[in-house]
């Protein structure tokens, strides 16, 4: 009873055994891809821990049998592109917002936010016609344009500017600075880390995005490392050590930014839910 | 009436210096910057989603091959009529409700019994769990796929490996090429991508619960199960219906990847669902009309589930303190 009030459940050993067991289930596919990537084609099968003998066969394998450089770049390419569109896209929105109260704004804000509500699946023919019609197919543009704006963004942006006080936009509105000083001179500024951490997310989700490169791309020179994953996956069936390489290269970025970020890329997916 | 408002400026502007000039002028405009500073994000909203989206409507009383030289031909409700009789499509809608059930023990059970059982723990260690347990939302999907198609693999892969030696399995389970297993893999795949945002998402509603409620409901001598059951459970309801609702929106359109890339829907439509029939309708069979006709249904459908969801909320709303 004494300790009633502290600890709630169950005994802490009991809790770290339960925790641990989740975090073994998360991370074991992840060591087990770097593992069997660094393993020579003689111990691919076997089920040691750690390679006996240290590799880098297997990256080189991956990296000449398919054009690994060129998809990484595109991959990188995309992705800035539409985390920097969508930023700059979804601060203007978020801003009018904030700033002003206008006819209309609720129902635009509405429409935006209900935009979760329509699967990319459901859309899908019609903007293919239209990147068709365009001749955007197996071109940045293609990959870039339909994404310029995030619903998420803008939602996400909305809230992290409504926190910030009314009184300093006044303030700098009397000193005579204009609604755009206003934007990138006073709240920009104050805001960047929330700002910073929407951005990572939308990084993440734009590396990660397989969907539109596999409608809109069809050879591997133009797709993104998502599409090319899925490409060497289905020709090279059971180069299981090269293909494992090829994993870890596609997701070496994001883990790289989460080994890094982690805390500020836990908090911001908790709080903003998923998309 | 703006020649109104721009002749009264004027003549004010006569009597008064410049600067008037120049505020009315900005007053006059002020009313039309939030539309300008909206009007990216807008622009593209409305021309990447609404009006596909209006134009899906539109395809579904239409049959087309996808190609730009063959012509529309109107044929009013028969692609909704010639859904019914697809037996793909009652494969995949019963598929669909697997999905969706099958997630549930990862998007809600599990994680709701792990945060209320490892509520409290230090802080430093939490950050260490909480670092762990939610890499597999940040990996790529077909990452994922790639990863659990070698861990699974029938004769070489670690997993059946494991159960032969270990646990003394004698045939290796085909978990994507067995009709009766291929859905299972998925789902789970689907689920373990999930299970750790949502225990994240019930911790963090858990350490938000006032504790002294538990202390009053143990002064008034409630056991460890009715507080679970009559203080916590009521108190985390909001965070519950919010994940139900995402889990039972997506659960399916989270599959398509892992469908996508490890089964194509098979072994014979096995593990298709009402997404990946869209996708197999519109880009393999190219019969864009079928597939418009169903992702109207789903759209319809679906919208149907989240307004209820949202009702559902709204009523319950009064937990939110």
């Amino acid at each position: 009873m004494g300790n009633g009030t502290r600890g709630f459940r169950a005994a802490p050993a009991g809790k770290h055994a339960v925790l641990i067991a989740l975090g073994f289930l998360a991370v074991f596919p992840l060591y087990w891809m770097i593992n069997t990537s660094f393993k020579p084609d003689t111990e691919v099968f076997s089920s040691s821990l750690l390679p006996r003998h240290w590799t880098f066969d297997n990256y080189r394998t991956a990296w000449n049998s398919v054009p690994m450089a060129r998809m990484l770049t595109n991959s990188l390419a995309v992705a800035l592109l539409q985390t920097g569109t969508q930023l700059f896209t979804s601060i203007l929105a978020a801003f009018a917002f904030t700033r002003w109260t206008f006819k209309g704004s609720s129902l635009i804000y509405g429409l935006i936010g209900l935009t979760w509500l329509v699967p990319f699946q459901v859309i899908m023919i019609p903007n293919y016609v239209m990147i068709s019609s365009f001749g955007w197919r197996d071109s940045l543009m293609g990959l870039v344009v339909p994404n310029i704006a995030s619903a998420f963004a803008v939602l996400q942006l909305f809230n992290t500017f409504k926190s910030f006080p009314r009184a300093l936009i006044e303030a700098a509105r009397l000193d005579g600075a204009s609604d755009w000083k206003v934007l990138w001179r006073t709240i920009f500024p104050n805001l960047r880390s929330a700002i910073a951490s929407i951005g990572i997310l939308l990084f993440i989700t734009a590396w990660n995005d397989y969907f539109w490169p596999l409608l809109v791309t069809t050879k591997m020179e133009h797709s993104t490392i998502q599409k090319g994953l899925q490409m060497f996956m289905s020709s090279e069936m059971n180069l299981w050590g090269p293909l494992m390489a090829a994993t870890t290269i596609a997701s070496l970025p994001v883990l790289v930014i989460y080994l890094i970020l982690q805390r500020q890329i836990i908090d911001s997916f908790v709080k903003g839910g998923l998309r | 009436m703006s020649y109104d408002t721009a002749s009264a400026s004027l003549s004010h502007a006569q009597a008064e210096p410049r600067t008037k000039e120049r505020k009315a002028l900005s007053v006059r405009l002020r009313g039309v910057w939030p539309y300008i500073y909206l009007l990216p994000a807008v622009l593209s909203i409305a021309f990447w989603v609404y009006r596909p989206l209006a134009q899906t409507f539109q395809l579904s009383f239409y049959q087309w091959n996808l190609l730009p030289t063959s012509p529309k031909t109107f044929v009013g409700w028969g692609n909704f009529e010639k859904l019914l009789t697809l037996p793909a499509m009652s494969k995949a809608l019963w598929n669909t409700l697997f999905y969706t059930i099958g997630v549930i023990p990862f998007s809600l059970i599990v994680p709701i019994a792990i945060a209320i059982a490892t509520d409290n723990i230090g802080k430093r260690s939490r950050n260490v769990y909480r670092a762990l347990i939610f890499l597999p939302m940040i990996m790529a999907p077909v990452a994922v796929s790639s990863v659990w198609r070698w861990i699974m693999h029938p004769t070489n892969g670690i997993l059946n490996q494991t159960l032969q030696s270990v646990f003394g399995l004698k045939e290796p389970i085909p978990f994507f090429t067995d009709g009766k297993w291929a859905i299972w893999s998925i789902t789970f795949i689907t689920g373990w991508k999930l299970i750790g945002f949502s225990t994240l998402i019930f911790s963090a509603a858990m350490t938000n619960i006032n504790k002294e409620y538990f202390e009053a409901a143990r002064m008034d001598r409630a056991n460890r199960w009715q507080i679970i059951r009559y203080v916590i459970l009521p108190l985390l309801s909001p965070t519950i219906l919010f994940m139900a609702m995402l889990s039972t929106l997506f659960a399916s359109e989270w599959s398509f990847t892992y469908i996508n890339v490890l089964t194509q829907g098979g072994p014979v439509n096995a593990t298709t669902n009402i997404y990946y029939l869209l996708w197999t309708y519109g880009f393999q069979t190219f019969s864009v009309g079928w597939s418009s006709a169903a992702a109207v249904v789903l759209f319809l459908g679906f919208g149907l589930i989240a307004v209820g969801f949202m009702a559902l909320t709204r009523k319950l709303s009064f937990f939110d303190d």
